[in-house]
């Protein structure tokens, strides 16, 4: 059986200590396997500064997850990111159609081709403070593939 | 009239002569685009932050493409601005 394979990539608030990082951490593993799917990475890509205020923020820790599950996953992963004030900023890239869980390592780079399809309209560009708005209108985007 | 206007042309093209342009990413395909990592993104912004246009960069349609949406998404991440023009 295939899964989808996809990449959450997000801001956290920078100000959290160490113990609140980390139980965002847990939080979103707990969703996404509640959803089915599976966490195949997270880490830490270190906190930077914003190239304008979010939130009124100016810098931000970032994180990026890899993940594997069905065409919901993304969509329950993005509406509890939106929902969490500790996180600033999300984007979810499908990174393959075809992921096979079986096989622990992911067949070689795909086509740049097969993630155009994934999600973003030129309009989101446009958007500067709405991240999340855009992400939903990617998810339906993926989920109309179906 | 029409001979100057001929030598004004010919005085144009050799003054601005221009060497081909080749698609960077074509070029070295080690030069990956990736919305994640604004450093090599940021070649291909103005001062003003705005998208330089494939007919002064050279790149090619696709890689063109790829680049405007990794640029696009880096925006949405705040790792690269919208606007340079005020502060946000
Ligand atoms: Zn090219």
């Amino acid at each position: 059986m295939y899964m989808r394979k996809y990449e959450v990539f997000f801001i956290v608030d920078p100000d959290l200590n160490d113990e609140e990082t980390t139980s965002i951490e847990k939080k979103f593993r707990e969703i996404v396997e509640r959803e089915g799917g599976r966490v195949l990475t997270y880490k830490s890509w270190g906190k930077k500064r914003l190239a304008y205020p979010v939130k009124k923020r100016t810098r931000g820790h970032y994180f990026l997850m890899e993940m594997a599950g069905d065409s919901e996953l993304p969509l329950e992963v993005e509406r509890n990111m939106r929902i969490d004030d500790r996180v600033l900023k999300f984007i979810t890239v499908k990174l393959e159609d075809r992921y096979d869980p079986t096989k622990d390592q992911t067949p070689e780079p795909q086509e740049p081709a097969e993630e155009e399809r994934v999600n973003q309209t030129s309009e989101e560009a446009e958007t500067v403070e709405n991240a999340s708005q855009d992400t939903i209108e990617s998810g339906l985007e993926v989920k109309e593939e179906e | 009239m029409a001979a100057s206007v001929t030598r004004q042309i010919i005085r144009k093209r050799r003054r601005f002569f221009r060497h081909k342009k080749v698609c960077r990413f074509c070029a070295d395909s080690s030069l990956k685009i990736d919305y994640k990592d604004p450093s090599i993104l940021q070649n291909f912004l103005t001062e003003r932050a705005k998208i330089v246009p494939r007919r002064i960069t050279g790149n090619c349609a696709k890689h063109q493409r790829e680049l405007t949406r990794a640029i696009k998404r880096a925006r949405q991440m705040a790792l690269l601005p919208y606007t340079t023009l005020h502060t946000i």
